[in-house]
């Protein structure tokens, strides 16, 4: 069938095919055994998975973490960068992973941890499945719209589709993301009806309302700065229960009558469950002096990240709090029906 | 005027030392990144991020990027014409024809005029990006849903047109082309589509590894069986100057390519690949013997070179000027902008005028470099098929598939590529051309979205897409196409008819 040469030939590719296959399954186990003692001090370089592309909010505060983590720590951060299945993959990995203080987490609290397990089943259970080590910022949802808009606050969106008996058109990211919800829940708490239309992705939407052609959208500060700065974008409305620190003059929903609030996409590292309490106090610790580095502060200033530290209970709780509210608002806001 | 004394000012900080040297290294290393199969400029980018960030200067850091982005459109070609799998998505088409003219011995002409397309290209579209790039920001931001479906839809139409031989089987792949562009999550509803419940399915197949298995592992595959495994292409490299018939049919399908990319690459989410397969599909149209298309027409080089080259310098218009990434590559360097300090956007110009006139001014100094670059270099890359199969056929399989592999970090591109691969190879041995499914791939996602947003925007009335001015008009151009080629068609059956009465 085959001549000598190509038998060859063939034999080389299907040897590239094999190898290759090999290499996958070698992926799969970590390196060496952590050591167990007291006090936690790495002795090779740290993997910091981020579950989204380069480039988005989560991938960018890592890389902020990961300017001035050589400070604090004697070990250099490298950062992995693995999306795919909107956050689920990369946590997946983690989740999985050897608990042994060298693989960690970025973005714990995003969409996939608090909102996607009370809509579809998830392959694993943030509460089960990762230890909390820190809570680094939360990326709120600002709610906006276009710069030659004539409505210049909540107050006056609402007004106008009640008058006009209208539907408010809103750009969002995704079906069921972050800003989706945000919408649907000032449509259903003030009473109107507010259209979504979804794109594939936060800077499609943007660019739609940037263009004008819908009534309102909304984004995270830091994924909007660029239009917040040149004032092709207004803000009017805060979807978290507070002010956002890196936007502390736009008022919360809740100030402008709107009884609605979300948890935005919380920021937080994390580790594989059954990380030892001296691996959660030692990043604890780094991290906590991260944020608190001028340096870092300037970035995520820069940014518009807001730094909002919690250490590791304070933030498992926070965890747990927030996991319920989601459940209650997909509830309410009927996505959780099939 | 500002733009003169911006530019001049540019210069001197794009060839102070440093500046000149980082631009050269971005070129050369976008180069390599563009040759070797799958590693895109994306991932490249990201790998270097941590670099970016120790530089002192934005500025500095900026310009290596940008090179690397525009180098990789650069050598994207290379393995394309060479070795028929795409060094990045938007050289897609290039394969095509391509790899024709490599097969006949001329591959240092295709190599040659795709270099001196890019170069032409890049040049036009650093010089609108100087010129026009703010109002032309602003033009664009009036695509909304409406005009990107009636865009989309011309374009679908031209993919057509890209079908071989059998209109048939050219449908055919047209259908399995939009059926595998439905796997993922569907935005607009949020609900999964032919999943199988396999999580890294749910951002759908990516484009590289559908690429690059269809056309590229196919290809490895084809010549394994073939008789002439020792000689993959062809011994006889030819002359590497392009002959004055080959300029003559290149010099406008370069110009109009140019024009193409850049318009495609100012309208965010439009791009490279929308740009090169739009060229290919009109340079069929417009060439004096359409039929030499898929044989080894250098136009089907040229063209789509250009235009995925103008589209990559457009790109740069909407980040720069409206702080809106078009692309995973650019949206990288918006990522490495922001964490140093500057917010690309609208003031971007008034805030730090030397970042943005030094970033241009590096954009005009690359194009040089690369071509002065590449030209030489293209003797150098036509002795790889010297290189006996044994050797090149293991090499090529283990760089794709570390592309593959560098797309999410994960085995599951891989396993993918390699089937793509094989159903590549029944394909081409059943005589389908994958060409329009990879068309149909890129554009049915947009088409569907738009048509849906549009729907969403406008309660359901179908009269949006004809009383907006934008839409209105392009739909207007829509029905023309169709009609004049129905009228074509009808001649055509006609001649035959009265040809058959004459008999």
């Amino acid at each position: 069938m085959f001549g000598k040469g190509k038998g060859k030939i063939l034999l080389s590719v299907a040897l590239v095919m094999v190898m290759v296959a090999a290499l996958a399954g070698c992926g799969a186990k970590a390196p060496d055994k952590a050591k167990q003692g007291a006090a936690f001090k790495p002795d090779k370089p740290v993997t910091m998975v981020v579950p989204m592309a380069a480039g988005g909010s989560t991938d960018m505060l890592a890389r902020a973490v990961e300017k001035v983590w050589s400070k604090y720590c004697p070990q250099p951060l490298q950062i992995v960068n693995k999306p795919g299945g909107g956050g689920i993959e990369g946590s997946t990995f983690v989740a999985r992973a050897k608990p042994d203080g060298y693989t960690l987490l970025m973005g714990v609290g995003s969409g996939h941890d608090l909102v996607m397990p009370h809509i579809q089943k998830v392959e694993y259970d943030p509460f089960k499945d990762l230890t909390f080590i820190s809570r680094l910022s939360i990326h709120s949802v600002v709610v906006l719209v276009p710069e030659n808009s004539p409505h210049k606050s909540m107050k006056d969106v609402i007004e106008w589709a009640k008058k006009e008996n209208k539907p408010v058109t809103a750009s969002v990211s995704v079906k069921a993301g972050a800003v989706d919800m945000v919408m649907r829940g000032i449509g259903k708490s003030a009473g109107i009806e507010v259209t979504p239309i979804p794109h594939a992705g936060g800077s499609q939407s943007i660019t739609t309302l940037v263009g004008g052609q819908t009534i309102m959208g909304g984004g995270h500060p830091a994924e909007v700065i660029g239009q917040l700065k040149a004032n092709r974008v207004r803000p009017i409305g805060i979807a978290t229960p507070d002010r956002d620190p890196s936007l502390p003059n736009v008022p919360t929903l809740k100030e402008q009558g709107i009884n609605f609030y979300t948890w935005g996409s919380v920021k937080g590292v994390g580790a594989p469950k059954g990380t030892s309490k001296e691996i959660v106090d030692y990043y604890a610790d780094v991290l906590k002096k991260i944020s608190e580095d001028p340096d870092f502060k300037k970035a995520m200033g820069d940014m518009l990240q807001p730094i909002q530290y919690m250490g590791p209970e304070e933030f498992a709780k926070f965890m747990r709090q927030a996991s319920d509210d989601y459940a209650k608002l997909v509830k309410e806001l009927g996505l959780d029906k099939k | 005027m500002d733009i003169f004394q911006g530019l001049l000012g540019g210069f001197s900080i794009a060839l102070s030392g440093t500046n000149m040297l980082f631009c050269f290294l971005g070129a050369l290393l976008g180069t390599a990144v563009g040759v070797l199969p799958g590693l895109g400029p994306a991932a490249t980018i990201s790998l270097l991020l941590p670099v970016v960030y120790s530089m002192s200067s934005p500025a500095t850091s900026i310009i290596f990027l940008a090179g690397i982005f525009y180098g990789a459109m650069y050598g994207g070609s290379t393995t394309s014409i060479l070795l028929r799998i795409p060094g990045e998505a938007a050289s897609v088409v290039t394969c095509i024809d391509g790899f024709q003219m490599a097969k006949k011995g001329r591959a240092g002409a295709a190599l040659a005029i795709a270099a001196i397309g890019s170069f032409v290209a890049g040049t036009v579209g650093v010089i609108g990006l100087t010129f026009v790039a703010p109002p032309l920001a602003e033009f664009a931001l009036r695509f909304g849903a409406p005009e990107y479906f009636a865009l989309m839809l011309i374009g679908l139409l031209l993919a057509v047109f890209l079908s071989g031989d059998s209109p048939l089987k050219g449908l055919i792949m047209l259908f399995l082309g939009i059926l595998l562009s439905n796997v993922g999550i569907d935005p607009i509803s949020g609900k999964e589509r032919f999943t199988f419940g396999i999580v890294s399915l749910q951002n759908g197949f990516e484009f590289v590894t559908l690429a690059m298995g269809l056309f590229g592992l196919s290809e490895v595959f084809l010549t394994l069986e073939s008789k002439g495994a020792a000689e993959f292409v062809t011994a006889t490299i030819g002359r590497i100057m392009p002959t004055a018939r080959d300029w003559a049919e290149s010099r406008w399908a370069i110009l109009r390519g140019s024009f193409i990319g850049f318009f495609t690459g100012v309208i965010p989410g439009g791009g490279a690949v929308v740009a090169s397969l739009t060229s290919y599909a009109l340079e069929k149209k417009f060439a004096k013997h359409p039929e030499e298309f898929g044989q080894g027409a250098i136009a089907g080089v040229a063209g789509p070179e250009s235009a995925n080259n103008a589209a990559s310098s457009a790109s740069f218009i909407p980040l720069l000027t409206l702080g809106i990434p078009a692309n995973a590559s650019i949206a990288m360097i918006f990522a490495a902008l922001l964490v140093q300090g500057v917010t690309p956007g609208p003031f971007l110009i008034q805030e730090h005028p030397d970042l943005f006139w030094g970033v241009i001014a590096s954009m005009y100094l690359g194009n040089v470099i690369l071509l002065v670059l590449n030209l030489p270099l293209v003797g150098l890359w036509v002795q790889l098929l010297k290189v006996p199969f044994g050797i090149l056929g293991p090499l090529i399989v283990m760089f794709t598939v570390v592309g593959c592999y560098s797309l999410a970090n994960d085995m599951f591109n891989v396993y993918v590529f390699i089937a793509f691969g094989v159903i590549g190879y029944i394909l081409r041995k059943l005589r389908f051309d994958p060409g329009p499914l990879i068309m149909a791939f890129v554009l049915a996602p947009l088409i569907e979205n738009s048509l849906r947003q549009s729907l969403l925007l406008s309660a359901g009335s179908m009269a949006i897409f004809v009383t907006r001015p934008i839409s209105g008009t392009l739909m207007a151009l829509f029905a023309a196409i169709v009609a004049a080629q129905a009228y074509k068609a009808v001649r055509k059956r006609k001649d035959v008819k009265c040809a058959d009465n004459g008999e």
